[in-house]
């Protein structure tokens, strides 16, 4: 792992950058690791690795995916016989 | 158990109550029971079933085949009708209907199922970018710019093991917070979060054989490679 001589930890930064790729730290940490991010070239990679694994991760969710019309029926046709009445 | 013990010493309605001309409260009373089931199935059909999209997909993640998620699909529909009177008003159907498709999936690949146990979310975090690095130092991060890599991605997904599997989808494909994957999960959110950045990490290795296999490698400067076999 790199190290950089900066006043942020480098190794704090690089273990909160999921959560901060996932907006899942609170608003004082996402602050502190956007900071360190801005400053400190050794790590700014890091955070861009992330983000563009992250954007291609998402790019492989099957958004038009939709239930075929067959399996919409079979549904139907179990939750009626479960007793479904509408 | 006697009848009378069901409802503090009051006898229970028998099935013909309703039909029982003789006591002519039981008839409104069995009129009003059919009423609130009717509400029920209005409101499960409201509520659940518009998501048979969201949870077709994500069978669909889960299975990477389409006459498995089907069956998960229509599994999940099932048992989410028949306790549908556990859902909470107002709370996420979605998510709910999330966990339900998730133990469907997971009851369907009990046999497969491999137990795992990570707890320690930050040396994840830490060793998956660790690894990110080294990749970094040759180069092999721009690969993920310059390729098309969703078909390398749905097949490493569909080859990624549960329990990672289940948390990457959740969090990076459905777009789930923490908290939310925890709840369908049914695990502490430190175990979605090790769960989930083990998940990345072995994508990630993933995608880098297969850009060495596919010629973006920039394997002449150090011959990396090896490290990931």
């Amino acid at each position: 792992m790199t190290e950089c001589k900066r006043d942020i930890d480098c190794r704090g930064a690089v273990q909160k950058l999921w959560d901060y790729l996932d907006h899942e730290l609170t608003p004082e940490r996402m602050d502190e690791v956007r900071r360190h991010l801005e400053r400190c070239g050794n790590c700014l990679p890091h955070h861009e690795y992330g983000r563009v694994f992250l954007a291609a991760l998402a790019s492989a969710r099957q958004a038009d995916a939709r239930a075929p019309d067959a399996l919409r029926r079979r549904v139907m046709d179990s939750l009626r016989a479960a007793g479904l009445s509408t | 158990m006697d009848d009378r013990d069901r409802a503090g010493g009051q006898p229970a309605p028998s099935p013909a109550a309703g039909t029982n001309e003789e006591d002519g409260r039981l008839v409104p009373q069995m009129t009003a029971s059919a009423e609130t089931a009717r509400e029920d199935d209005l409101r499960f059909e409201a509520e659940a079933l518009p998501y048979i999209d969201d949870v077709y997909r994500f069978a669909l993640s889960l299975t990477r085949d389409a006459a498995d998620a089907d069956d998960v699909v229509q599994e999940t529909f099932l048992r989410a009708y028949r306790s549908w009177h556990t859902f909470q008003p107002g709370s996420d159907a979605r998510r709910w209907l999330f966990t339900i498709t998730r133990n469907v999936f997971l009851r369907s690949r009990e046999r497969e199922r491999r137990h795992v146990d990570l707890e320690d979310g930050d040396l994840e975090a830490l060793s998956s970018f660790v690894a990110a690095t080294d990749q970094g130092r040759d180069g092999s991060d721009q690969i993920l710019s310059r390729i098309d890599l969703a078909p390398a991605l749905r097949r490493a997904l569909n080859e990624l093991d549960e329990p990672f599997k289940s948390a990457v989808v959740l969090v990076d494909l459905e777009d789930q917070s923490y908290e939310a994957a925890s709840e369908i999960l049914g695990v502490p959110i430190g175990t979605v979060r090790s769960r989930l950045f083990r998940g990345r990490r072995i994508l990630q290795e993933k995608l880098m054989t297969y850009a060495r296999d596919a010629g973006f490698t920039t394997a002449q400067r150090g011959q990396r490679g090896s490290k990931d076999d």
